[in-house]
């Protein structure tokens, strides 16, 4: 096996790797207790910070905390209202409905993209590649909402460069065009800005896997008369699978609770038509200090990308079950 | 005679809620309560008159020396976020600057500690928009700090190369004049005789006011969204066809987005309705044009109704003390220095507001960019006082619909219709 | 090193990994149309970066023109000192660089600790830990706020960098944590067996040899924290009030006001508070880039 390719020497080399059994050693009790001390600082970290903001979290979902409740430091109970209020709301179903569908096109998009830019870099010179890697990386630098800014001002309606360009390419009149006037427009151009930044991580990803899927076998495959889609569809893709299903499952997390964008975007007073689900919990609860409400909205949200996500969670906690 | 019964039995609930915060608490307070208090001002003190508030302090500290003063400044977006976390988690500040339009949910939540009017500068001479937003039943709970009016800012070279004379009177006049502008300039796609954009809120409601009607009145116990009467809708309908004949301005955007000031200084602006600073703004060497200096004016909005103005949306600044504060006393003298006249006098000068009190309006009438919107705040308009109308300038009704009704997504009716339902809901709401 | 070793090398050296140069027989053409492909590509996607840092030179004027400029030429550094010279400044750079410092050192330590315990051991509650840690991301921040701040105000730790540096943790922890087990799952066992056959301890083997293996992974997830941390808005705004204590993403949302928006101090502003990213991460890149999945490929 070439030397250069240990880690997917893996499936090849299965055999050489004992199944999983711990051989029997010195100080067992010692290594019965390992993992539990290996695990504390960062559980002693994640349980003092977050175990009780997540705790009251779930508690204020079932409470009335609004302003009044803020300056009195307590919460009225009310059981299952608010959860009642959202779901009866049809706005809510709108805004699922739209996140649902923004998040499927973003993480599609940026998987799909994400990928061919990888597989091109693969396919590039090594100065060329340099170029392209250090470019995605100045892009994924760009904090968000600088990045955000610049791309409303590129769309901006009077002095956007974007219109200008466009009408300069004939590509018809884009003068004093609005890109936000039609929701679907707008929508375009937030996903863009989703994707643009989202595809650095992801190439970059991809793309060392992909340095990674032994040369030998895309050449024996390609020299059999495979063309490059079946090359990537029955080798390239299998090899990368854990990959994919890592970047798939953080995209779908990332997109769903995207906020920034859209607020930004809309010079923080987004219309009813561009509420996605962070911007509707924002808008309908904290910003008005309803923070009971506001729980109970993220408590759907999580509730949703959990079901949304589980098919990838089941993957995630099986990778590396086999060890 | 019952009013001081009852003041006093709001001064004992409210000390009793404040000590039960402090109960609250469960470990003993970081700060010592004479050391130092904490001031939360936004950040147009920051960057408009920082002399004003270190005089202030200055001032304070005489009289009470060895009391550090930590002026904290803010920023308008997500102020009230911040502020809330703040009274959650018990570490509110002892004064808060808060919008004129945002205290009345604060106050109905005993957010803010009843104030001795007669204690504070002036406190006789207020101006009405602003202590109406400090005052409920008869109580004080805050203090007002500044407030701006908004006119007519004009490019006094295209209104001569257009062959305008002087300024319109009328609502009627305004028009032809917009339109004498549109004919000499208007085959520049670019250019506006009146930039109004789509979401400006203030200068579109005022044509409700104007015309008689009002965004919500409180009737029979309780509010009800009032931008679907006719007097509202003849307002709407007027600014509609207006801003289609002179307006080339986005009918998505604010006026914020960008500040018509803007495309006034490119050449593409001849008009806008917009607040005092945006004048001198217009002139900024870095975004705008200062050759303009000697082609600016402005002028009151006038009203479809003769020898009167348009109203203007009184906007301003108050300042709180919250129940949660520790140095109660401290804030309120704090307080007493910032708005004493001669640091009002200061403020008005550095920064052409209209300043709390009326005694202090003639001072801006030495000031020809600030003479006009001074002139301007003589009709003026408030919003709902109704607890929860921050929650409907957070929701955004009033942009939406006008959005929706400039971009002939909706028609006047159904718009007006829809938003007054959604005000009505939402004022109502507990 | 003993022979089980060469089975199976190290996917240590980095340049090691770089794929061999393609195959010469492929003609010309092909050659320049992907790499016009690569050119197309890098102009589309870093387009918006360049407007932002030409934005950065330009006069005020040239930046609100109706006809676009596109080079900043007449340049000027204006925007630059104007944005140097703001309040706060320095020590709001000094701010954000002591806690994205901590917190990606900190939690460096900890997750690989943790994914050690995660990817090595077979335990009780490993699964569920597990998947907590993968339901953690999805709680959207904006709902914790509140809480949080109760939290940390009873521990005294608001308007506090150590308050904001151990809340930044418990966001970064979750995603570092899962990162780095991938990773180490990727090492081949045989070298932490072999290390422990020539007599050392089991931990003695985690440190010496897989460490070293997973230094790719750590880099990769250092710089993630390290982006997380630095440009994080909401909670360094809520947690902190001193001016002197905020970050430098607070201190760039001062350049939007409701005076109007100064475009090209924000800009400059904006590449300056990108820069210690780039700069950080185009040192350490060629070291993520292979680093990311050098144990997810073997899944």
């Amino acid at each position: 096996m070439s030397a250069r390719f240990p880690a997917a020497a893996a499936p090849a080399a299965g055999t050489l790797r004992p199944r999983r059994r711990r051989r029997a050693r010195p100080a067992v009790l010692a290594g019965r207790l390992a993992p539990y001390a290996l695990l504390a600082p960062a559980a002693a970290v994640l349980g003092a910070v977050l175990a009780y903001p997540l705790y009251v979290l779930g508690r204020l979902s079932f409470e009335r905390y609004g302003l009044a409740e803020i300056i009195q430091h307590k919460g009225v109970w009310v059981g299952l209202d608010n959860y009642t209020q959202i779901l009866h709301d049809p706005q809510f179903w709108h805004v699922v409905v739209r996140t649902l569908a923004f998040t499927a096109v973003a993480v599609g998009s940026t998987m799909v993209l994400g990928t061919l830019i990888a597989l091109l870099m693969g396919a590039l010179g090594n100065f060329m590649r340099l170029v392209l890697a250090t470019g995605l990386v100045f892009v994924w630098a760009t904090p968000v909402v600088v990045a955000v800014t610049i791309w409303q001002w590129m769309v901006d309606y009077e002095f956007g460069v974007a219109n200008w360009t466009l009408t300069k390419l004939h590509v018809g009149d884009f003068f004093h065009h609005d890109w936000f006037e039609n929701p679907w427009s707008g929508f375009a151009v937030i996903a863009g800005v989703v994707v643009w930044g989202a595809i650095p991580f992801v190439a970059i990803t991809l793309y060392a896997g992909l340095s990674q899927v032994p040369r030998e076998l895309l050449e024996a495959a390609s020299s059999d008369g495979a063309n490059a889609w079946r090359v990537f569809r029955d080798i390239t893709f299998p090899l990368m699978k854990p990959i994919f299903v890592i970047l798939t499952t953080l995209s779908i997390i990332w997109d769903f609770q995207v906020f920034n964008q859209v607020w930004i975007m809309r010079d923080a007073r987004p219309t009813e038509d561009y509420y996605v689900m962070s911007v509707y919990s924002f808008v309908e609860s904290f910003r008005v200090s309803e923070y009971g409400l506001g729980s109970s909205i993220a408590v759907v949200m999580v509730l949703i990308m959990f079901a949304v996500a589980f098919f990838y969670i089941r993957e995630m906690v099986k990778i590396g079950e086999a060890e | 005679m019952r009013a001081r019964y009852v003041a006093a039995a709001g001064l004992v609930l409210a000390l009793a809620v404040a000590t039960s915060t402090a109960a609250a608490r469960t470990s003993a307070p970081k700060r010592a309560s004479a050391d130092k208090i904490t001031i939360w001002l936004m950040d147009d003190a920051q960057k408009g008159w920082p002399s004003v508030v270190a005089a202030a302090t200055r001032a304070f500290q005489v009289k009470h020396p060895g009391v550090e003063v930590d002026v904290q400044y803010q920023q308008w977006t997500q102020h009230l976020t911040k502020l809330d976390a703040a009274l959650a988690g018990g570490n509110a500040p002892d004064v808060t600057e808060m919008g004129n339009t945002e205290t009345f949910k604060y106050i109905k939540a005993k957010a803010f500690t009843a104030l001795n009017q007669k204690a504070y500068p002036n406190s006789k001479t207020w101006i009405s928009g602003l202590e109406e937003s400090c005052k409920s039943g008869n109580r004080l709970y805050c203090v007002p700090y500044y407030a701006g009016a908004r006119a007519v800012i004009y490019r006094k070279d295209f209104y001569k190369k257009a062959g305008i004379k002087g300024t319109a009177k009328t609502l009627d006049a305004f028009v032809a004049d917009g339109r004498k502008l549109m004919k000499k300039y208007g085959k520049d796609k670019a250019f506006s005789a009146y930039y109004h954009p789509g979401k400006n809120w203030y200068a579109s409601m005022a044509f409700v006011y104007d015309y008689g009607g009002a965004i919500a009145r409180f009737k029979k116990g309780r509010w009800v969204g009032t931008l679907n009467s006719p007097q509202a809708m003849k307002g709407l309908t007027r600014l509609k066809a207006m801003v289609g004949q002179l307006s080339r301005a986005s009918k998505t955007v604010d006026e914020a987005h960008p500040y018509p000031s803007i495309p006034m200084a490119r050449g593409k602006a001849a008009s806008f309705i917009g607040s005092s600073w945006e004048w001198p703004y217009t002139l900024d060497p870095k975004v705008g044009d200062p050759k303009l200096a000697k082609f600016l004016g402005a002028y009151p909005m006038p009203s479809h109704i003769k020898g009167r103005f348009m109203p203007t949306l009184l906007g301003g600044s108050t300042l709180a003390i919250p129940t949660a504060s520790r140095n109660r006393g401290l804030a309120a003298d704090w307080i007493k220095a910032f708005t004493a006249t001669n640091q009002q006098r200061s403020l008005i000068r550095i920064s052409g507001w209209v300043p709390n009190t009326t005694i202090l309006v003639p001072v801006l009438k030495t000031n020809p960019q600030a003479e006009p919107f001074a002139r301007a705040a003589k009709y003026s308009f408030s919003v709902p006082p109704a607890a929860n109308w921050a929650s409907v300038e957070s929701s955004n009704v009033l942009q939406n619909m006008l959005s929706s009704i400039f971009t002939g997504r909706a028609s006047i009716q159904k718009a007006t219709t829809s938003a007054s339902a959604q005000i009505t809901r939402i004022l109502n709401t507990r | 090193m003993s022979s089980t070793t060469q089975v199976a090398p190290t996917p240590v050296a980095p340049t090691a990994a770089r794929p061999p140069a393609r195959p010469r027989s492929r003609h010309l053409g092909r050659r320049v149309v992907v790499n016009l492909l690569g050119v197309l590509v890098f102009v589309v996607m870093v387009f918006p970066v360049y407007w932002m840092v030409a934005t950065s030179f330009k006069t005020g004027q040239d930046i609100l023109s109706y006809t676009p400029k596109w080079f900043p030429i007449p340049a000027t550094l204006d925007n630059f000192g104007d944005a140097i010279h703001r309040d706060y400044f320095w020590s709001d750079v000094k701010n954000s660089l002591i806690v994205v410092g901590v917190v990606v050192g900190l939690s460096l330590v900890l997750a690989f600790l943790a994914a050690l315990a995660l990817a090595k051991f077979r335990f009780y509650g490993r699964r569920a830990f597990i998947v907590l840690i993968i339901a953690v991301q999805m709680v959207p921040l904006n709902a914790l706020i509140i809480p949080l701040y109760i939290l940390l105000s009873k521990a005294h730790q608001v308007d506090k960098l150590s308050g904001l540096i151990v809340t930044y943790l418990s966001f970064v922890l979750p995603f570092t944590i899962w990162t780095l087990r991938g990773f180490i799952i990727g090492v081949p066992r045989e070298l932490e067996e072999a290390a422990m056959v020539d007599g050392s301890t089991r931990f003695g083997a985690f440190v010496r040899i897989l460490l070293p293996l997973v230094a790719p992974g750590l880099v990769a997830t250092s710089i993630f924290a390290f982006i997380q941390a630095w440009n994080e808005f909401i909670f360094a705004y809520v947690l902190l009030s001193s001016p002197e204590k905020q970050t430098l993403t607070v201190w760039l949302a001062g350049f939007i006001t409701t005076r109007g928006t100064d475009w090209g101090p924000l800009m400059a502003g904006a590449t300056l508070t990108a820069l210690p990213v780039v700069v950080f991460f185009v040192l350490v890149h060629r070291r993520i880039a292979f680093g990311l999945t050098a144990g997810a490929v073997r899944g």
